[in-house]
Formats: C-alpha cells, structure tokens, sequence
C-alpha cells in the first residue's frame, strides 16, 4: 500500500547529506546541519567516518540530543581522538586529510561558487549582512569533495554570486588550479530540498543528477536563475526513511531546533 | 611603531616583527610577580582607546564575556576587534560604541550586528577563520606574514589585505597574510596561579599564539591553582606566566557561554541576546547587565543567582578528557 511520508525541507536535506558520506572516510563538519548530518550519518550508515571540527576537535563523536549553542563545548568534542586547534585543524585539511566538507550556503552559481557574506548592495555598505566564510572558505578551498547543501529556491541559484564567499570551480575548467588552490578540489555535490546535484567533470557546471520522488525534473530546475545542465537519467531521491525520520526526531534533535523547516510530502 | 597601514582602500593592523620584538625585549617582564587584579584594574591598566583586540574563544564557549562586559563598563572606544567567532561580543561592543572596526571570521549572530554593518556603524574585514588563526600564528612566530592555499579565487581577497604573490620556488601563486600582533589579548582560562601560569582543557581557537603575539595579556580564571601544580605537570600548561599581563579570577567568567566541564550555556540568557534587534533593546541590555552594575560579581549576584549557578553547573555533566 502506497503511503505518504511527511517531513521537513530540512530532514531531507540532512537524509539526503548523510547519505553522501563514505565510511572510513573523513568529513570537515561546519556548524549546524553539517553537525547533524554527520551525526545521523555516523549512527545509521559510515560508523567509521572521521569527524573534524575547526575548533580543533579531531574524530569527535557526539553526545545526543544535539544541544543548540554549543560549538567546541563537551557535546561536540566528546571522545575525540585529539584536541587540538584551529592552525591545527585548518592543517589537517590543507595537507589532504579531509575528504568530505559540508557548507550552507546564502547563494550558489553553475560552478558550485557560494556567496554567504551578504546580499544586496555593496560589501561595505550590503542590504543584507550574514556570518561570511568563517571557516568555509577553507573547507571549499582544501577538502577534496565539498558538499554545499541549501534550500531549493530559484533565487537562491544565481548566475553569478553577488560575493564569492568560498570557492567552487570558481570560471570553469581549470580556474582553481590556475588561482593557485590545491588540485583536484572543489564541490562535489549540491544537497537541495528538492533536488541533488553534482558536476559535470568537462565544463565543472551544475548538474542534476536526482529529483525527490515524485518531482518532476523539469518543475525543479524551473524557477532557478540558471539552467543547470541535466544527467541523461536523472535519479529519484527517497524521502527521508522512518529509521532516518525517527532518530532525526527522537535521539538526535528531539527539541525540533536544526531540524524544523517547511513541511513536504512524498508518497511511498 | 606601524601600527595600521594602508594600501589602496584597506587598512590593516601590522607592526613589523623587529618592533614587536624590541617590545617584548624591553616591555614584558621575565619577573614571577603576582598579577592578581579585579578586571576593572586589568581593563583600565592595560586596554587602551584605539586597541586592537582579540580573544579566545566565543561568547557562546569559553569566551572572556566578563571582561569583555567590563571593557563595555569602562567605556572603550574606537576598538578594532579581531574575531574569530564574532558572536554576541561583536554586537555588544558594536551596540556600546566602543567597537568601530571588526576583523572577521564568523559574524553572528543575532541580527543586530548585521544591521549596524549594513547601516555602516562597524567596518568589517574578510580574512575568513582560517586566515585570522594564520596572522595570529604569524605573529607569534615573528614572521612578517604567512602563505596558504586558501583566500586564493574568492571575493575575501579584495576585503582584506591578504594577497596573492608567487611562491618564490615554485612560481605558483600563493595567498599571503600578514602577521598580527594585537594590542592586547583576552583569555578566559580554566585555572591560572597568580604568575599567569593557565591551563585550557579541551580544544581553543589560537589562545597560545594570541598570547604570543599580544603585546599585552589578560587571563581571566576560573579557578587559582598553587603554582606547583604547573611544575608538576607541564604538558597541561597552556600559557606560561611570562606571556600574561594581568590574571583575573573571574568564576562563571563565560557566562552566559558555557565552560567546558564546568557549566553549562545559558540558553535563556542567550536568547535574549539574540533577541536583541533595535537600538533601545540594545541600550537596556546593556544598562541592566552592565552599566547597573559595578562588576562581574554584583552582575552574577543581581541578575544570574546563586539558583541558577547551581543549575548551570549541575548540567556539565560530560567531564571526561577534561582535566
């Protein structure tokens, strides 16, 4: 009996970044959902993966429930392998060890680009003024796969970022290299709330690779201020699944704070 | 002394290394002298209008909140404010008027801090997390500046003074920071003695390096040790006596942040500040918390209580690795 599964724009986007990981892999984790990503990751698919924090907390494994407002505190730096940092951290990363890094984003464009400093207006005087790179620029510049997760709206993805905040391909095919970051880096995937994408290894555009079950690929990529280009098949996305929903809700934010959003549907 | 250069639109702070060094040379006491003050002592003999500060680690963990909350008392002006975590510090030294330009790092949050930017009231600088941790290790290293691999393609480039340059082995262009050597440094330590001998547990962002770097030091302690206990066991020691300027034994220092292992955050307190979006807001906050009250401990006995201290300290429960 088909079913329907209700959740949060969030909740997806959190099932959809845990599923990314690999196990025994290491993932540079950015404050917020990245958090939670890692930690429901690490309960249901990659045991092994290595989480690092900036704050200098080297394979840490979270203590549930998450608690808001807690960075570099016993929470997320509990049973850590080390603790160091943050040269030392930012070391970890610029000398190859960190496979996976996750970070938010305010806007993106076709190559993978993230602004999260300011929108509208000039730098020093913006409509909009946010955190800025904080860490992010080194996550986007140092780990070899970085995973941008942000919500799926149309003016969210721009053709081109109003201020570059944290490097993707940054103009294309070889751009990175030639600006001197380390080769062979830049984003890997973009997590959406509708939709993931990835990038196309010739020209470093955004692509989509898999729609949420029940979309229709067409109705995603409409409304986005680009045309991202489209894999010859194009994925369905699972919903979040009751064991992913269940520890989201019951073990890991109990207190609805990372995980609330817009409600969404899918039928199963 | 150069103490901020311009090239172009952005100015930076920067000393060469060689004054630094003459500083430290002729300026910081070898002596194991006391160094017990009250904060109010601290701040007045050793922050200065026009300082350039930073701190370790953020309000919301381990954050020198009280002395950033006695600087506020004492009316500082024109401060430049390197932040690594500009949390709640920002905003309250911003929504005080004594901060008037701000080296970034994260900016949050709340969304006062953001609104005094976009109306201009605070400059910011982009030198990202990493990139801020660079001067500071640059400047305690006594190098003029450090290269990395990152800044490199990104908008931060042209709102900060970092710069790409080729490296001079391979040819290849590297991003370059320069050093930095603040004013003065605040630290807020789980135990220090009376020298300034301090122990951190758990991770920090730069606390030695800023210490290094600084021309002046102020730890703020949540507990005084015997100096023995440092001799004793020297792998703990974070900061040693001769890098400190002034100690401050100031319990429930981060407050309202957490301390490791201590007590816990008070979110309920946090979330007030994080409430906080206009300017009245603002000029209450800081009249009840700080204006009417003449000092850390009359703040934690007027307005946070003895009750919940003791809550607050029953719910750091996780205590392993921190010792």
């Amino acid at each position: 009996m088909p079913r329907t599964v209700e959740f949060t724009d969030t909740e997806f986007m959190i099932a959809q970044g845990a599923r990314l990981l690999e196990d025994g892999k290491t993932f540079f984790v950015g404050w917020g959902i990245p958090q939670v990503v890692a930690i429901l990751g690490q309960k249901l698919y990659v045991p092994d993966v290595i989480q690092l924090f900036e704050f200098g907390a080297i394979g840490p494994q979270s203590v549930l429930p998450f608690v808001r407002g807690t960075m570099g505190g016993p929470q997320n730096t509990f049973r850590s392998l080390q603790w160091l940092n943050m040269n030392w951290a930012f070391a970890y990363s610029a000398s190859g060890y960190m496979d996976f890094g996750m970070l938010g984003a305010l806007q993106v464009d076709p190559y993978g680009n993230i602004n999260s400093t300011f929108l509208g207006g000039t730098y020093e005087r913006p409509e909009r003024r946010f955190a800025g790179s904080g860490g992010g620029n080194q996550v986007a510049s140092h780990c070899w796969k970085t995973i941008i997760v942000i919500k799926h709206e149309g003016r969210r993805f721009v053709p081109k970022v109003e201020f570059l905040t944290s490097p993707g391909y940054l103009t294309g095919p070889g751009a990175r290299e030639k600006a001197g970051l380390p080769a062979g880096t830049g984003p890997y995937r973009v997590v959406t709330s509708k939709a993931l994408f990835g990038f196309d290894e010739e020209t470093k555009r955004m692509t989509l690779l898999a729609v949420l079950r029940g979309l229709d690929p067409d109705d995603v990529v409409k409304d986005m201020g680009f045309r991202p280009l489209m894999a010859k098949e194009i994925d369905e996305i699972h919903p979040p699944t009751d064991e992913e929903l269940r520890l989201l809700r019951e073990e890991i934010d109990p207190s609805r704070f990372l995980i609330a959003g817009e409600p969404m549907s899918a039928v199963i | 002394m150069t103490k901020i250069r311009k090239e172009g639109e952005i100015e930076y702070r920067f000393e060469p290394p060689d004054d630094f060094r003459a500083f430290v040379r002729d300026r910081k006491s070898r002596k194991a002298e006391p160094k017990l003050c009250s904060a109010k002592e601290a701040v007045s003999a050793f922050v200065a209008d026009g300082d350039y500060l930073v701190y370790d680690f953020s309000s919301l963990t381990r954050g020198p909140q009280s002395l950033i909350r006695e600087v506020i008392r004492q009316r500082k002006k024109d401060l430049w404010v390197g932040a690594e975590f500009t949390l709640h510090e920002s905003a309250l030294l911003t929504g005080a008027g004594c901060a008037t330009r701000i080296d970034v790092g994260f900016l949050g949050y709340g969304s006062y801090i953001g609104q005094a930017v976009c109306e201009g009231r605070v400059r910011v600088y982009e030198w990202t997390n990493g990139g801020l941790a660079l001067r500071m290790l640059a400047g305690a290293r006594g190098v003029p500046f450090l290269p990395t691999r990152d800044l490199l393609g990104s908008d931060n480039m042209g709102v900060s003074a970092a710069k790409v340059i080729a490296d001079p082995y391979t040819g290849l262009p590297v991003a370059v920071v320069p050093a930095l050597n603040p004013d003065v440094a605040f630290i807020h330590v789980h135990q220090a003695d009376v020298f300034g001998d301090a122990r951190i547990f758990g991770t920090n962002l730069f606390a030695l390096e800023a210490a290094m770097a600084s021309h002046r030091v102020i730890l703020s302690a949540e507990e005084i040790v015997d100096p023995e206990e440092f001799r004793k066991d020297p792998m703990r020691t974070t900061i040693p006596f001769f890098l400190v300027d002034a100690v401050v034994h100031a319990p429930f220092g981060a407050y309202p942040g957490a301390m490791p292992a201590r007590y816990e955050i008070d979110l309920a307190h946090v979330d007030r500040l994080n409430g906080i979006r206009s300017e009245d807001q603002m000029q209450k906050y800081l009249h009840e918390t700080v204006y009417s009250v003449a000092d850390h401990e009359e703040f934690l006995d007027q307005q946070v209580g003895a009750r919940r201290m003791r809550e607050l300290r029953a719910r750091a429960t996780i205590i392993e690795g921190y010792r």
